[in-house]
């Protein structure tokens, strides 16, 4: 099974990778949202892997259901040109920035995850839904609401920008 | 290398990666899409820390769903912004609605 794991995990991570390159250099910002959801599934993958059914199926919801949508909307309501709308070359400045901030995370942190593992187990533990439910309605219930709160202002928030005013042209 | 190892590591793939397209779109929507990956790194290390440390299980989980609770409180405001944006300059290219002179 351990072997059926690491499979598993290189898997994912390959797609991850894929994903995640193609979201951020396709030319067609629709294309780059097909990344997106790619690299959105993996996670999702990576979730079951870790033995957090309930965190993958709200990936699934969340961000899969919900997300992408939005940012489908977004690229709609943009009105962008056809035939993709990052075309336009980029100045050496922004290829040299680009490359620094794509290198100096990576090595830096990957350096320090290397060089100082965390301590680990080999088995993911496991956690009943019904333990996360009232973790959720007991120590945490503070964040829960604030969480609601958050949504509900940024929905209000978000309806109050878009909205056009009747009358003004 | 230890499985903790690994899955920090696939979650700094996604970091690394959502930084380079921050700095590398031009436009409001493809930022947007970099924010969600980077997002789901910081998802994805949060659970795995939570998970294979076997200190606190429940936490990590629960912040991992508040995470997605935000990033959906952020693509909501980020969509409405793009409505406007696109409306009032016809573009949403950075270069286009950057209008402060310096």
């Amino acid at each position: 099974m351990a072997i059926l794991a690491k499979v598993a995990f290189f898997f994912y991570t390959l797609i991850i990778l894929a994903g995640a390159w193609w979201a951020v250099t396709a030319q067609s910002l629709v294309r780059a949202l097909v990344g997106l959801i790619a690299t959105l599934f993996a996670v999702a993958g990576m979730y079951l892997l870790l033995a957090a059914p309930l965190v993958a199926f709200m990936q699934l919801l969340i961000y899969v259901g919900a997300v992408s949508v939005l940012i489908l909307l977004a690229i709609m309501l943009a009105r962008a040109p056809a035939g993709g709308e990052e075309q336009d070359p980029r100045q050496p400045r922004q290829y040299v920035n680009a490359l620094l901030v794509l290198c100096a995370p990576a090595f830096a942190l990957s350096w320090v995850i290397i060089k100082h593992p965390p301590v680990s187990r080999l088995t993911p533990s496991e956690l009943p839904a019904e333990a996360l439910g009232k973790a959720l309605m007991g120590p945490y219930s503070l964040a829960f609401e604030l969480i609601s709160v958050a949504l509900l202002v940024a929905m209000a928030g978000a309806v109050l920008l878009a909205f056009e005013k009747r009358g003004k042209k | 290398m230890s499985p903790l190892t690994l899955f920090q590591l696939a979650a700094l793939i996604l970091l690394a990666i959502g930084m380079y397209g921050l700095v590398w779109r031009k436009s409001l929507v493809g930022m947007l899409i970099s924010v969600e990956l980077m997002l789901n790194g910081a998802g994805l290390s949060i659970v795995a820390a939570a998970q294979l440390s076997g200190k606190e299980p429940a936490l990590g989980q629960l912040g991992t769903l508040l995470v997605m609770g935000l990033a959906a409180a952020e693509a909501t405001l980020v969509l409405a912004i793009v409505v406007v944006v696109s409306k009032r300059f016809k573009s949403i290219e950075t270069d286009a609605v950057s209008e402060l002179k310096g």
